[in-house]
């Protein structure tokens, strides 16, 4: 304990920005991403094959690949193409994309929940597709994956750790811990500091996730 | 099997609405078309489509090299996934345990586990863990951080599953006069795993998507190949593109394995 | 004398460039495989006495490898054919004449890739017996870790884009984004020569390289052989901006702290230099390829 009281005394500053530059990734990337997620489940409900097609392979490439690689991929090789984008903004693109493919599959996922029947009573009420889709599907499907929708927020909280890779301005929570543990012996205390950040975090997140699906959610 | 959400919205269309989607379909497919030759031409513009950059992939050395890499992953990612299955098992039955002083170390190991990132654990078991005395080795100082990580999340499906099979099950099995390693592991967990297979395999996919830290421990594997193939060709959007792709398919490949088993949930 | 190497420089290069094709450009003269192989192979061999004197050597000696931390990226100094699956480099010859040295066969290496971020921690940890990597000896790490040696000196130089008018020395480097390798002498250096760039750190020369190429930064402040070999970058070229400047930086060979490997592999490093190896691996490794022709003297052991 006298340890972490020590690390607090040098690093009690540099811990607080951490974290906030922490929580200012995940919700620089997590409001985008599920945005483009949900646009993307919407546009793979048109009858286009060629649309469906290109959409099932953004999917499948953005939730196949590893964070690492695309990230490496925006910062080192895109360059070369003439898209020469500074380290926060891949950061926050790489989380973007990734975010993107996971909320489209939840959405989709929860889209499937609707029973069809409620889908052809808006038929023969005369409701056109698009019509449906924003006032019958969107709500539903929505209030439907509050949940795995929070268990990705967490996910994506975890995953800025990514910016300790690139040379990024400003250091979060994981570099802060490689650099203490590096420059000294308080590596450990540092672990514990930013881990029980994370995790209290992480929870917060998961209560309030839990309270807004309790009110939210469809019981069938 | 109920028809999917698309069909009934977009199901039987009048013959204008099908010219309609047709032609929108051509539109479509022509748009795409359009953007793909101008990725293409980018690429040709910046000079990336010169045969020095590609060549060295019509070499059938340059493969045998990458598969090396593709073997470290898949060494790594293997035998992660056999801890976190089995330490998975293991923190579920401390989590549904009926007393307390088992039930909550569990929780405590599962959320503390669950709740901070793989790349954190794995700078600990790097950088820290040797400072007070525990030197693994290189290929586990990757591997049982992933492990250890995805464990915690094992444990939360197996539960998921567990809760899912209905209890009158294992009510069942009970008045059969089985004990409760019984009624668990032949009646309660075999249901289970038949509900969860797809999040499982999900986990797989994570874990070796968390293979791509092993640079940070210096461990060998993929990522580390297509860096020495960039810097003896200096070709770096071909090189990552193509890892890139690799590892796509490969997850992709796990993924499709799981469809085969298992059902959903509901 | 650095001037002079320069003015040697570019017309070997294009000269070569027109003799070998277009490949040559992209990554400068490649090395002289069997000239290396030939010199590793025939390098000397410990006597039992000596390795048994010493246990650190004694240990490798029966684990059967040297367990070498190094780079496979380096093009001067250590870069893996990944057809054949040798390195080959400066640093490699080293590395190989050390094991032929202990081992008796040069290739019974067991190599681990380290950056400049991970280069202590390895030897901390124990996960190699040396390192091997362009590193450079400081307090710092001094206090970590131990070094045999120096085996080579050299200084910082200042790398730029071949059109770059603005840049003619490390004087101009205020206000610029100037690129370097974490971990190594680059940002001390910076910071004491150029403290008003703005500084970004990178885990590998080649990222460093990339990031100049790629207009992210104006300039690359590294070991001046190291930029000796990048004057052609592949899709444009790059030149020096002045002289190296700086202290002279001496490289050594890292082992854990305390270790006697020091004295073992500081009797090893008299030896190749004593009997015209350690002359013979810099003209292939690096001689010839950057077009310098006056051998260095090796730099004196303690």
């Amino acid at each position: 304990m006298g340890e972490v009281a020590k690390l607090l005394a040098d690093h009690g500053p540099a811990f607080g920005q951490a974290l906030l530059l922490t929580w200012k990734l995940t919700a620089l990337s997590f409001v985008p991403g599920v945005l483009l997620g949900l646009g993307v489940a919407m546009l793979r409900l048109f009858p286009l094959p060629p649309l469906r097609w290109v959409l099932t392979l953004y999917v499948e490439t953005f939730r196949n690949i590893p964070s690492v690689a695309l990230l490496i991929f925006i910062v080192f090789a895109l360059p070369d193409l003439e898209f020469v984008i500074d380290y926060e903004p891949s950061v926050v693109l790489t989380l973007v994309l990734v975010c993107s493919a996971f909320t489209a599959d939840y959405v989709r996922s929860g889209i499937n929940t609707i029973p069809g029947g409620q889908i052809e009573a808006a038929l023969s009420l005369g409701m056109r597709p698009a019509r449906i889709i924003w006032s019958v599907v969107l709500p539903q499907a929505l209030r439907s994956v509050v949940q795995p929708m929070t268990s990705l927020l967490i996910a994506l909280m975890l995953s800025t750790s990514l910016a300790s890779q690139v040379p990024f301005p400003g250091r979060e929570l994981t570099t802060l811990v490689s650099k203490i543990a590096t420059d000294s012996a308080a590596g450990m205390a540092a672990f514990a500091v930013a881990a029980a950040m994370y995790v209290a975090t992480g929870l917060l997140i998961a209560w309030a996730g839990a309270a807004l699906d309790r009110k939210l959610r469809i019981l069938r | 099997m109920n028809r999917s959400l698309e069909d009934i919205l977009f199901g039987a269309p009048t013959p204008r609405a099908r010219t309609l989607s047709r032609g929108m379909s051509v539109v479509a497919a022509g748009v795409l078309l359009l953007l793909a030759a101008g990725i293409v031409w980018r690429f040709h513009a910046a000079g990336q489509l010169d045969a020095r950059y590609w060549k060295f992939f019509a070499w059938p050395t340059t493969w045998a090299f990458l598969a090396k890499g593709l073997l470290g992953t898949l060494a790594s990612a293997a035998m992660a996934a056999v801890i976190a299955l089995s330490l998975g098992l293991v923190l579920l039955a401390g989590r549904l345990a009926r007393t307390r002083l088992v039930r909550w170390p569990a929780v405590a190991a599962i959320e503390f586990l669950r709740g901070t990132p793989t790349l954190l654990l794995i700078y600990v078991c790097f950088l820290v863990l040797p400072s007070v005395g525990v030197k693994l080795g290189t290929y586990w100082m990757l591997t049982l951080p992933i492990g250890l990580s995805t464990a915690a999340v094992v444990a939360e499906v197996y539960r998921s599953g567990v809760l899912a099979v209905p209890r009158g099950q294992a009510d069942a099995a009970r008045s059969l006069g089985m004990t409760e390693i019984q009624v668990f592991f032949s009646i309660v967990f075999p249901q289970a795993l038949r509900y969860i297979v797809p999040a499982l395999v999900a986990q797989l996919v994570i874990v070796v998507k968390d293979t791509t830290f092993g640079y940070v421990v210096t461990y060998g594997e993929l990522m580390q190949n297509a860096r020495v193939l960039i810097a003896n060709y200096h070709s770096l959007v071909p090189v990552y593109l193509i890892v890139a792709a690799l590892y796509c398919l490969v997850n992709y490949a796990i993924s499709r394995a799981s469809r085969r088993l298992g059902r959903p949930m509901h | 004398m650095p001037l002079s190497i320069h003015s040697f420089l570019k017309p070997t290069v294009a000269a070569l460039a027109i003799a070998g094709g277009g490949a040559v450009c992209a990554q400068g003269t490649p090395i002289d495989a069997a000239a290396f192989d030939a010199l590793v192979a025939q390098g000397p061999v410990a006597s039992a006495e000596a390795v048994a004197a010493s246990p650190w050597a004694s240990k490798i000696r029966q684990a059967g490898t040297l367990r070498l931390g190094g780079t496979q990226t380096s093009n001067l100094f250590s870069l893996l054919n990944e057809k054949d699956g040798r390195l080959r480099g400066f640093d490699a010859g080293i590395a190989q004449l050390l094991t032929r040295y202990i081992l008796g066969d040069a290739s019974k290496v067991q190599f681990t890739q380290v950056n400049s971020s991970t280069r202590e921690q390895v030897l901390i940890n124990g996960q190699v017996d040396t390192v091997i990597a362009t590193y450079s000896i400081t307090p710092a790490r001094a206090e970590k870790i131990s070094f045999a040696g120096p085996y080579y000196t050299s200084q910082a130089g200042v790398l730029v884009k071949a059109n770059n008018q603005a840049i003619q020395s490390y004087n101009d480097l205020g206000g610029r984004k100037v690129a370097t390798q974490a971990g190594s002498t680059g940002p001390a250096i910076l910071a004491q020569f150029a403290p008003k760039s703005t500084v970004q750190e990178f885990q590998t020369h080649q990222e460093a390289l990339d990031s100049l190429r790629q207009g992210r930064v104006a300039a690359y402040v590294t070991d001046y052989t190291l930029l000796l070999n990048t004057l052609s970058l592949g899709t444009g070229d790059a030149k020096l901006a002045g002289a190296p400047f700086g202290a002279q930086d001496p490289y050594g060979i890292g082992l854990p702290k305390g270790s006697d490997g020091v004295a073992f592999v500081n009797a090893f490093l008299k030896k190749i230099e004593a009997d015209g190896t350690w002359a013979k691996l810099w003209t292939i490794a690096i001689g010839q390829r950057t077009g310098s022709t006056a051998v260095p003297t090796p730099p004196a052991l303690p």
